[in-house]
Order: structure tokens, then sequence, then C-alpha cells
């Protein structure tokens, strides 16, 4: 089915929450575009507003935030910041598949995973609702479960790995093209998560889909994604292919966030903590460089200027020291 | 010297439409940390290592085996008399942002255990304000900034710094750090698991870390012993960087094997393992506990279970009929 992936162009996107300190930016400014039939990752930590961006593929930012400015535009979707109503209701599920955080606690306790997916093509008009659930057995077995079995079960029979596959399941039942995962791992063990990214992996591949994935682990990210996005206090500070980021890392932050990971192997004096911590949405300077409090490579133009994010080849860093540095 | 043997833990559970059922938490586990030393409890959810963790801590009770604390033996004591005993056993939480009371300033949380400390041992007023300054200290705070507020001022990785800070007030011997960081954000990790460690060589403090993120029982301290745990059974036990660098069984090859490889800073390991089926379909109760996920059984695991041993050329114990070094693990490109 190849051909049918959505591209997604995100471009100036602007999120604020009110607060009693008035309007501010989860995510801001932030361009990034998903090609067709890629895996792209953003990373982040708590507060960094990955969740956010995500939620602005749906349009659904709940208040008290709202997306303020930008557009996000999806293939055969248009522009999802203008879409309202009822058009906006079918586009998400469609078009749009989303696994939530921790999937296990987004399932009904009070109805078998086999009525949500009946409720699901309901709410979509599906007319065929024996094939929707043929597809659903299907898709389920394709994911190594028993397929019938789950679908007669209630959430609490079953375990954290296999409800994060149901979740995959909802989001890929209606045929969606596009489908973000928030976290898709987290609290499932090493084992089990290794076994749902290779689902990701192979889910994605044979059903041609354009796949975003939000976390905070990079590993995951280094396992599954094309492409990689930095996110650091409502901005994006680098992207590119996922082997150059990690390999070659040019922003300060994404070098101090891969030095800062726990190894496996080799020296441990290798890795350090990153000094300081990270922003929240009443701490984010207004105006600057988000990351300069933690900065090694900090300027005087850092405090007035936040850096536009420039191409370098394939890579796209927002850092006036990297800049400076291309040009000397 | 905190020592365990054969430590078993059954949960019953009654009421259930199928009549009672048990679950086997623990089923004989030997362990020895000595004083200021490091151990780490590795291991997927439910293999029991949180539920050892507690029985470590004085909270939670066995059924059998024997708890020496110091040379004591935990069972021969009454409830009472034990309380003495478990205070030098201090118990760190995961969630730091549950863990500590919202409508208390942190002052008032380090002040109530002070207080109790300051009776048992005969201290002023003034020293428990002295000695509240001191352990911020110790956990890299500054008591002035910080005494004055609530939980909810501060971020998870300064929360979990006061978490430690508090568990210090009673001057315990061993902290018991169950997935102490797995909530804390990356860029925050290193400088908790840095503390941990500077806390052994300075206060010699010993540490039990419980995780399922290998990678980080490293940082504890290179003289760290792992304890594999599958299923309430210890299947692999050595020093640290041993049994990561050279795993025989192949459920420890497995948890390695499964780690995400960071592509484009490291290389995978050549043999990596992957189980045959899922934790939920492989729960028989005969033989090996591992064997019916394990790629490699042989025909005595079926009937026999291995238990902890030693044998010629392998550095670590194990719990494996059919030892085997794999490479596993992930190593950084930089090493040829």
């Amino acid at each position: 089915m190849p051909g049918q992936a959505p591209g997604v162009r995100i471009d100036g996107l602007t999120v604020v929450y009110k607060t009693p300190a008035g309007e501010l930016p989860a995510v801001r400014d932030v361009a990034l575009t998903l090609e067709p039939g890629t895996i792209t990752g953003i990373v982040g930590e708590s507060g960094s507003g990955k969740s956010t961006l995500a939620l602005s593929l749906l349009n659904a930012v709940q208040p008290p935030g709202r997306i303020a400015a930008g557009s996000v535009d999806i293939d055969g979707l248009g522009d999802v910041v203008g879409l309202r109503g009822e058009e906006l209701r079918k586009a998400r599920g469609k078009h749009v598949g989303y696994v939530f955080q921790a999937a296990q606690n987004s399932l009904n306790p009070l109805k078998t995973v086999g009525k949500q997916v009946l409720d699901l093509g309901r709410s979509h008009g599906v007319e065929d609702l024996r094939g929707l659930v043929r597809d659903a057995r299907e898709l389920l077995g394709r994911m190594g479960l028993d397929g019938a079995r789950v679908l007669d079960s209630h959430q609490h029979e079953l375990s954290g790995g296999m409800r994060q596959r149901v979740g995959i399941m909802l989001a890929l039942v209606l045929n969606a093209h596009l489908v973000v995962l928030d976290e898709p791992t987290t609290a499932l063990d090493m084992i089990t998560q290794a076994n749902i990214l290779k689902i990701v992996r192979e889910v994605h591949a044979e059903r041609g889909l354009t796949t975003l994935v939000i976390t905070h682990d990079i590993g995951v990210v280094a396992e599954v994604a094309d492409r990689l996005a930095v996110m650091y206090g409502g901005r994006l500070v680098e992207q590119g292919p996922t082997r150059q980021v990690l390999g070659d890392p040019r922003h300060p932050y994404t070098k101090g966030l891969i030095r800062a990971i726990p190894r496996l192997t080799g020296d441990i004096a290798e890795a350090r903590a990153l000094p300081g911590r990270p922003p929240t949405l009443t701490t984010v300077p207004e105006r600057g460089c988000v990351f300069r409090d933690r900065c090694e490579l900090r300027m005087d133009v850092c405090d007035t200027d936040d850096p536009a994010a420039v191409a370098h080849g394939d890579r796209i860093v927002a850092c006036h020291a990297v800049k400076v540095r291309e040009h000397a | 010297m905190i020592t365990g043997e054969g430590i078993v833990k059954t949960f019953k559970q009654r009421g259930n439409v199928l009549g009672a059922r048990e679950v086997r938490a623990l089923r004989g586990v030997d362990f020895a940390i000595p004083k200021g030393g490091a151990a780490s409890f590795i291991g997927e959810s439910g293999c029991g290592k949180t539920t050892l963790g507690r029985i470590i801590a004085g909270l939670e009770t066995y059924d059998e085996g024997e708890l020496t604390l110091d040379g004591v033996p935990m069972s021969s004591l009454k409830p009472k008399q034990r309380q003495p005993h478990f205070r030098k056993i201090q118990l760190i939480h995961q969630d730091p942002y549950s863990a500590l009371n919202p409508t208390r300033t942190i002052h008032q949380t380090l002040n109530a255990p002070l207080t109790l400390r300051a009776k048992q041992t005969g201290r002023s007023k003034a020293w428990i304000e002295e000695r509240a300054a001191e352990v911020l200290s110790m956990v890299g705070l500054d008591p002035g900034s910080v005494l004055a507020r609530y939980p909810h001022q501060l971020s998870g990785g300064m929360r979990q710094r006061v978490v430690i800070a508090r568990a210090l007030t009673v001057d315990p011997e061993m902290l018991v750090a169950d997935e102490a960081v797995s909530m804390i954000d990356v860029s925050l990790r290193l400088g908790i698991l840095a503390l941990l460690k500077d806390l052994r060589e300075r206060l010699g403090v010993a540490v039990l870390f419980i995780t399922h993120d290998v990678a980080t029982s490293r940082y504890i301290g290179d003289d760290g012993e792992l304890y594999v745990i599958y299923r309430g059974q210890v299947v692999e036990r050595g020093p640290v960087d041993t049994v990561i660098a050279d795993p025989v069984h192949p459920y420890t090859q497995s948890l390695l094997s499964a780690i995400p490889v960071l592509h484009g800073l490291e290389r995978p390991g050549e043999q990596p393992v992957t189980p045959v089926e899922s934790m939920e379909a492989g729960q028989d109760e005969s033989g090996c506990l591992f064997a019916p996920r394990c790629p490699f059984r042989g025909e005595r695991c079926a009937d026999e279970r291995p238990l902890l041993q030693v044998t010629e050329g392998i550095p670590q114990e194990h719990a494996c009929f059919y030892p085997e070094r794999r490479s596993v693990v992930a190593r950084p490109m930089s090493e040829v």
C-alpha cells in the first residue's frame, strides 16, 4: 500500500497556555516536515512541549491551551488548524491515528476491546462493521496476539504490552496512514519494549505509514526513527537523520543529552549529567535562546536573540554558536 | 552487613472466582550486601525484585529463610525489637512526586524524623536545625533556598534529592533505591546516580539499587554486584561489569539484547537473544523457570530446576545447565 502515506508540513507553529502570568508558549515557532513513509522521532524532556506538538497534529490541544499561530498541513486533509467540529472529528481516527501515552489508561475498562472497536466504527460511519472487526483481529494477529481472545477481553485481563498493542490496533483499524505514538513504551519492560518497537517498525513498513514517535528516551528513537528532532523549552533545537544526529550532534543540548545517557559498556566517566535543569512553562526565557542557562557555548547574542533554525545540509540546527563555527 | 538466605515469599489471593490463587514472588533467594557495599537487582516487572527490596527494608514479611542484619537474625525478634534494626535501612521510592507530603515545606518534612532522632540520641533542638541543613547540603541542595519551599516548587531531580536527604536524617547504613531514577529527566539522571555513589564513598552507606535499566546499575560503583532475577529466582549473580559484558544465562542475555542500540554511536552485539515466548505464555512451574521461553533449552531443562552455582571457567554464578557466553551487548563505535 505504499504511496498512500501522507506528508506533513508543520510551519511556524506556536501553542500557548493560559496561566495567571498571561499566555505562555509551550511550543514556539516550530517548523517540521514529516516526509511520506518515514518514521520521525521527537525527543524531549518533561515540559519540552513534545506532547503538545503531537496533539497539534490532531488540532486537539485542550483549553487553557490553544494554537496561537502557524499551520499543520497534512496531505489529503489540508491545514488541520482550520478544521472545526464534524470535519475535525472525522479526520481524527480516519486520517490520523493516535496512540496515547499509557495506552493502558486510554481503554474503556467497562467494555471489551471488541465493543470498543465497534464504537469506533459506528462513530465514523463504517458500514461494514463485520469487516472492521475482521481487520482488527488480523491486526492483532499480526502483532502476535490471539485476536479473537483479545477482542473478547476487558482491559484488566490484558498485560501492559498487550494493551499497548491494542492501542496501536485502534489507531490503525480505520486505515489511518498518519500515526502518532506518544511515549509508546513508557512503563513497559525492556523485552516488551523491544517487541513493541519491532512491531511499530514492521507495521509501519507493511501498511505504508507516516509515523511520528514522541519520547523522552533517545534509545527508543535510535531503534525506530529515520529522522530525529530534539525539542527543548518548546523549540526544536536540532533535527536530521537519526544516525547522523546521534553520531555527530551539533546543538550543545543534543550533545549534552547524549552524553548524559548511562552507558552499558565503555568508560562510565564519559557519561556526565547536564548541569542545571530543564525549563518549565513559567521559567522559559521570553527572549533569547531557551538553552543558554545550561549551555557551555553561551555568547552575548544568546541573551537577546532567539537563534533561527538554519539548515546545514541534512541537518537543521538552531544555535548561534554552531552558526558562527560553520562560517569560520 | 545484610544477608538473606533462602528467602521465600508467596502471596495468597483469596476471594477469586476460581478460588485462592498463589503467586510465588520469591523462591529461595540468597544475597549478601557488605557494609558500605553496592548491589543491584535487575529484572522485569513482576520478577520479585521490589518485593525483595521491601523485605530488606522491613516493610514486608517473608515466609521462609532468614534475613540477617549485622549478625542478628530478624525472625528471632519480636516486631518491636526489629524496629531499631530496620531504621538503618531506608527506602527511596520511584516517584518523588508522591513521596513527599505536598502540604508540608521541606523544613517540616525533614523536621519530623529529625525530632525523633534527637529524642533517641539525646540531642538538642539546635541540632535539629543544624542537621536539616547538613543533610540537604549532603545531597547537593542549598538549604537556604530549599528549606522554606513546598515540593511543587521543586523540579523532579530536586525532589528526589530531598527524598534522599530525608532518608539520611535517621543515619541509615543502607539505602534501598527502587527505580529511583526512572522518573527523573534524562539529563539529570546521572546527577542522582553520582550522588548515590558519592554517599557511599563519603558516608559509607551501602546502596541497594533496584531497576529494570541495567546501564544505571553501573553508576553506583564498579565494586557492585548484579543480581538478575527471573520469576522469583536469582538466575545470574556477579560483579556488575562482568555480568553485563559476559552474560552466560539466556535470560540475562535476552534482557541485555532488548536494550535499544544507539545506532551511529554503538554497534549492536553479534548474537542477540530473543525469548521464544512471551512472559504470559511461559508460566510453567516444572523444571527451569525460563525454559518455556528459552531458545537454547536442552533435555534437562524441562524436569530439573538449575540452582545458582559456580562452574569452571565462568567467573559469575549462574542458574543454567547449558551456560554459554554470547556477545549480546552493544559496544561503542570507538571500541574496535
